[in-house]
């Protein structure tokens, strides 16, 4: 079948302000084989125009179309829907963007302008010559599953925002204690494994003696922060030290606490082998604040490097700090010690004063909290990265804050960084609406613009599964890459590094990207 | 230098890359029409032949643009984007060719100061080397 | 169809909270006081050169795109909500449209603002990287509408999108919700009189810093044009402070001022760079990085003091006054270029309009919204209601629209 080609031009985006002479391109272009329609409309995203191009394409049977107009993006979605019905598959619609890539940017080059437009045009239809009808696939979403990962403050609220959008919600949450959340909660369970991609996915999950299979169409991580931690020479030192949150169930469960009481980080002093990632300053400074109201003759210190307390939460410092309660600042090279032979002094410099101060404590608490210790096993199951700190890193914020690089995973909380409560639940709020968004949607839509493995070049090098972020080639039965369509982006990553050259992407193949250059270059401007 | 119109290349990304392009367009900044600019998915996608094909092809510079890493929109695009430049570069010093005829650029969409800076950049790499092999004077 | 949400406010809440929406399957009017939409963030630079640093300036930009293309976000730039109604139905609210004398044929070249003869211009275009790339005309400064007759910008235009007869209209929307989302206000760094902002040319705000890098991607000094060599960085600068009424943390000044810290040493590794600061509060970011980086850089210092004055010194350089870590002596440093790093105070939270919605503030001017008035469909977003950076803002956005309540859900 020979392709029929319709070229339609746009006055509004090509010659205002006028610069280039479109019906010159436009003849150009007509003249070449296989255009058997061309027009040139005043403004293609007036709809009234868009009837006679419509026309005029099905008329002549036009199979695909070269528009030389502006981005695809700022496209009418009336008049690409429109080439829809009228059966010209979307993927044989080629734009070249002569207002922003040749009008605007060469104003007063008039002649090169010119001359790089009627090159643009030709490297477009040689472009469309090049291309093949793709076509988009759909598969069902299994479930309508979002599997929240930690059942916190973060993920609880995740949950509940996910329920809300329709979704069911199951929370699998490391502890055995019990709180109320929607949907399905497995307590004792962890994620061991996951496969599939975004919209389904099939998790292995630890629950008790076996592993369990659990398909959902999408994740939410909010494995919170590594609260539990108690890490460094002074933990081992002291004994009875406890972690934050312990001593506010302590405190609020009515315990008088002995004094003085100290609430510090847990570094090590060498600095080396704990990233404590952040105290938990609004509640050590609540804790802090609420001790002193009810023990006003109590000692409390807190010892720290940086005092954190973002926004708002200064305020809380400052009440802190007139009720009296003692900041102690030091830096590392002079760090909080305990002597073994004398476990309730601590001494440290402060380094407002100067001084090495030595301080009699009755209860040591531990408010830094580092990474959760979970997160690489996680991470490692759902192929999402990891910051360097040993929390989860969201990927790109193109793709939306609490977003993985991967579709259908999510991240909130402190399991990226720790954070306050508050915050941490408008990051669940923000996870839940997504995650379960994305798994009302029903159907998983895929196809198009994705890599194919040619399996005869293929030397199972298995360098495209290294390189690929949705782990969409795999190693298949016959021992040679394929790739998994339904997880394929479309980024051609896997294309361009293969070392036999056995992946092509679809649309962008080698030979179409190459001809579009040659002919560029080939252009006289 | 060359009196010779200079060809320059750029494949850029179709996200940041071609947002800082656009932004620029339409922040009414102008730039040299001797670049060629290709449009990929991702700079991932670029393969060390399309830019040697460019540069043998006739280009006298290539520069490939890519969103800032970590902030690809496919993630480790970009740097993969550059892995292929640096690779190229590599390769060009040992076939006797000046490296910097082939660059590795990152953009955000905010940046209109930068898409006509790496223009300019890359047309006077251009205009001072010359076409491949003919030396910078020579014509 | 009655439009369901009313967005007040198109900066990076506004416009995260109303992407949101539209992608619930709400019709959105999202009304923007100023030309374009971005908020603060339009005159925010990115911080990163290869390696992206999280700043989140481009997502406002990127949204901004994004909304102007959504077919159920109705786009009212110029405008401004007169007065809200609250019926059975929902709220009623009635907008004017400004003209803005410039239309869509606009192409941004900028000709009609070389011509202009007003001091100070009369047209702009948008402001830093705001969209849509649309001048418009400050009619209280144009000379068209003060002495008929003056036409220049008209004349330059090639492709005549110059529209004298645009005027303004009257409007009313209804929605059954409404997300307010007006931001902030940057901090005049001209308050703290004593760090010479105002009075020394070479000491600029952040605001002015993050403008003029978003610009022309690089620092230059205000005096002579000339690239700093040796720059001071001062955080908190009225903020955490009782005098300005900004006594709490402004919360994103950090991060942002050690990214652009790092911007600076990217462009010129020679650079020397102190960083005065009182507290390191880079915000989700190990407190270690920063410091590390540092000391990677060997020209760059960390100085924990909160400068006393910055005074001229020889040779048109500048001279930061400090007391020392420990508070036991005085030091002077010499510079080129100081960046007084600026906070913020929230934007719109009192007045008529936000209190016929039922929008209390706080003791600081932050607004407030209780359970009750969310249940009636009054919402917040963004840092109008508390300090924020854009990235939280883009969160608490999402999150505020997930509370919305939609008279219909589309799903996929």
């Amino acid at each position: 079948m020979k392709a029929r080609i319709q070229v339609v031009a746009c006055k509004c985006c090509t010659q205002a302000p006028p610069l280039l002479d479109m019906n010159d391109i436009m003849s150009v272009v007509s003249d070449r084989e296989l255009v058997v329609s061309s027009m040139l409309v005043d403004g293609i995203c007036d709809s009234k125009n868009i009837r006679p191009v419509l026309e005029d394409a099905r008329n002549k049977d036009v199979d695909r179309v070269l528009v030389l107009a502006c981005q695809k993006k700022d496209f009418s979605p009336g008049l690409l829907a429109a080439y829809k019905r009228a059966g010209i598959n979307e993927f044989l619609i080629e734009f070249v963007d002569l207002r922003d890539e040749v009008v605007l940017p060469h104003l007063g080059d008039g002649k090169r302008a010119q001359a790089k437009a009627e090159t643009k045009a030709i490297a477009g239809l040689q472009r469309l010559l090049m291309l093949e009808p793709l076509e988009k696939a759909r598969e069902n979403m299994r479930t309508t599953n979002v599997v929240v990962l930690g059942g916190g403050a973060s993920g609880r609220r995740a949950a509940e925002v996910a329920a809300a959008q329709g979704a069911h919600t199951i929370i699998i949450e490391k502890s055995g204690r019990s709180f109320k959340a929607p949907g399905v909660i497995m307590p004792n369970s962890s994620l061991t494994g996951a496969k599939g991609y975004g919209g389904n996915f099939v998790l292995t999950i630890k629950a008790g003696e076996k592993p369990e299979e659990l398909e959902c169409a999408a994740v939410v991580v909010a494995t919170g922060g590594g609260w539990t931690e108690l890490k460094g020479p002074l933990a081992k030192a002291c004994k009875s030290s406890v972690p934050l949150y312990q001593l506010q169930e302590q405190f609020q469960g009515g315990a008088a606490l002995k004094g003085p009481v100290v609430i510090a980080d847990t570094p090590d002093p060498a600095g080396k082998t704990l990233a404590v990632q952040d105290f938990a300053w609004d509640e050590t400074l609540a804790l802090a604040t609420d001790i002193k109201r009810k023990q006003p003759l109590e000692e409390v210190f807190v010892v720290f490097q940086e005092m954190r307390a973002f926004g708002l939460s200064e305020l809380a410092y400052k009440e802190a700090a007139e009720l009296g309660v003692k900041f102690v600042r030091y830096d590392r090279s002079a760090g909080p010690k305990i002597d073994p032979q004398e476990p309730t002094k601590l001494s440290v410099k402060d380094l407002a004063q100067g001084d090495v101060l030595a301080i009699p404590f009755g209860t040591l608490a531990f408010a830094a909290i580092p990474a959760n210790k979970d997160n690489q096993a996680i991470a490692d199951a759902l192929r999402i990265p990891m910051s360097p700190e040993g929390g989860v890193r969201r990927g790109s914020i193109q793709r939306w804050p609490v977003s993985t690089p991967r579709p259908g995973v999510f991240v909130c909380g402190s399991a990226m960084f720790p954070k306050s409560k508050e915050t941490a639940e408008a990051e669940g709020e923000a996870a839940g609406l997504l995650a379960g968004r994305f798994a009302m949607k029903g159907t998983i839509e895929f196809g198009g613009i994705v890599a194919e493995v040619e399996q005869e070049k293929c030397s199972a090098c298995l360098t495209c599964v290294r390189t690929c972020p949705y782990e969409a080639p795999f190693i298949g039965a016959a021992g040679k890459a394929e790739i998994r369509v339904q997880a394929c982006q479309g980024c051609g990553m896997c294309a361009g590094i293969c070392p036999s050259k056995a992946i092509e992407l679809h649309g962008f193949t080698d030979d179409q990207i190459m001809q579009e250059t040659r002919t560029m270059l080939g252009g006289d401007f | 230098m060359t009196d010779k119109k200079p060809k320059v290349v750029g494949f850029c990304c179709e996200k940041h890359g071609m947002d800082s392009a656009v932004l620029a367009a339409r922040a009414g900044k102008l730039y040299d029409a001797s670049v060629r600019i290709i449009k990929v998915p991702c700079t991932g996608r670029v393969d060390g032949i399309h830019i040697l094909q460019a540069l043998e092809d006739g280009a006298d510079s290539v520069f490939v643009l890519g969103c800032l890493e970590k902030n690809c929109y496919y993630d480790t695009g970009s740097i993969e984007g550059r892995k292929r430049v640096e690779y190229v570069r590599s390769t060009l010093a040992d076939l006797g060719i000046e490296k910097e005829r082939v660059e590795m650029f990152n953009a955000s969409s905010t940046m209109a100061w930068k898409f006509p800076e790496i223009v300019s950049k890359m047309v006077e790499v251009a205009k001072r080397l010359g076409p491949i092999g003919k030396g910078g004077d020579a014509r | 169809m009655a439009n369901e949400v009313l967005v007040i406010g198109g900066g990076p809440a506004g416009l995260t909270a109303a992407k949101s929406l539209a992608d619930r399957g709400a019709n959105v009017v999202l009304v923007e006081r100023s030309e374009s939409l971005g908020g603060m963030a339009r005159e925010l630079t990115c911080k990163g050169l290869v390696e992206c640093r999280s700043c989140g300036a481009c997502f406002a930009v990127d949204r901004a795109s994004e909304i102007l293309k959504e077919p159920s976000v109705e786009v009212l730039l110029l405008s401004e909500v007169t007065s809200v109604k609250k019926d059975e139905a929902g709220y009623e609210a009635k907008v004017k449209v400004s003209p803005r004398y410039v239309t869509d044929d606009c192409i941004g070249c900028g000709k009609c603002v070389e011509v202009c003869p007003v001091d100070g211009k009369a047209i702009f275009p948008p402001k830093g990287t705001g969209q849509p790339r649309i001048h418009w005309i400050d009619r209280s400064k144009c000379l068209h509408f003060k002495k008929k007759g003056c036409t220049k910008c008209a004349e330059a235009c090639p492709t005549e999108a110059v529209d004298f007869e645009d005027r303004a209209v009257n409007i009313t929307r209804k929605a059954s919700s409404v997300v307010y989302a007006t931001g902030i206000d940057p901090v005049d760094a001209c308050e703290v009189s004593r760090l010479g902002c105002g009075t020394l040319k070479d000491v600029v705000s952040s605001v002015d810093a993050e403008r003029i890098l978003n610009e022309k991607g690089r620092l230059a000094r205000p005096s002579d044009g000339a690239p700093p060599k040796k720059v001071a960085v001062i955080q908190c600068v009225g903020s955490r402070s009782v005098k300005n009424g900004v006594d709490y943390c402004s919360k994103f000044c950090c991060k942002y001022a050690t990214k652009i810290s790092q911007l600076i040493m990217d462009a010129d590794p020679e650079v020397n760079l102190d960083f005065y600061f009182m507290d390191l509060r880079t915000l989700h970011e190990p407190q270690d990085d920063f410091k590390r980086w540092a000391k990677d850089k060997k020209t760059v210092r960390l100085i924990r003091s909160m400068p006393a004055t910055v005074q001229p010194g020889k040779d048109g350089k500048l001279v930061v006054k400090a007391s020392s870590e420990t508070d036991t002596e005085v030091q002077e440093n010499e510079y080129d270029m100081v960046l007084l790093s600026v906070g913020m105070r929230p934007s719109g939270a009192t007045g008529e309009l936000p209190a016929s919605l039922g929008i209390g503030t706080d003791e600081r001017g932050f607004a407030k919204v209780g359970d009750e008035l969310a249940a009636k469909g009054i919402h917040l977003a963004g840092a109008v209601s508390e300090p924020m950076d854009i990235e939280e803002a883009a969160v608490r956005a999402t999150a505020t629209a997930s509370r919305v309540k939609l008279s219909k859900e589309v799903s996929g």
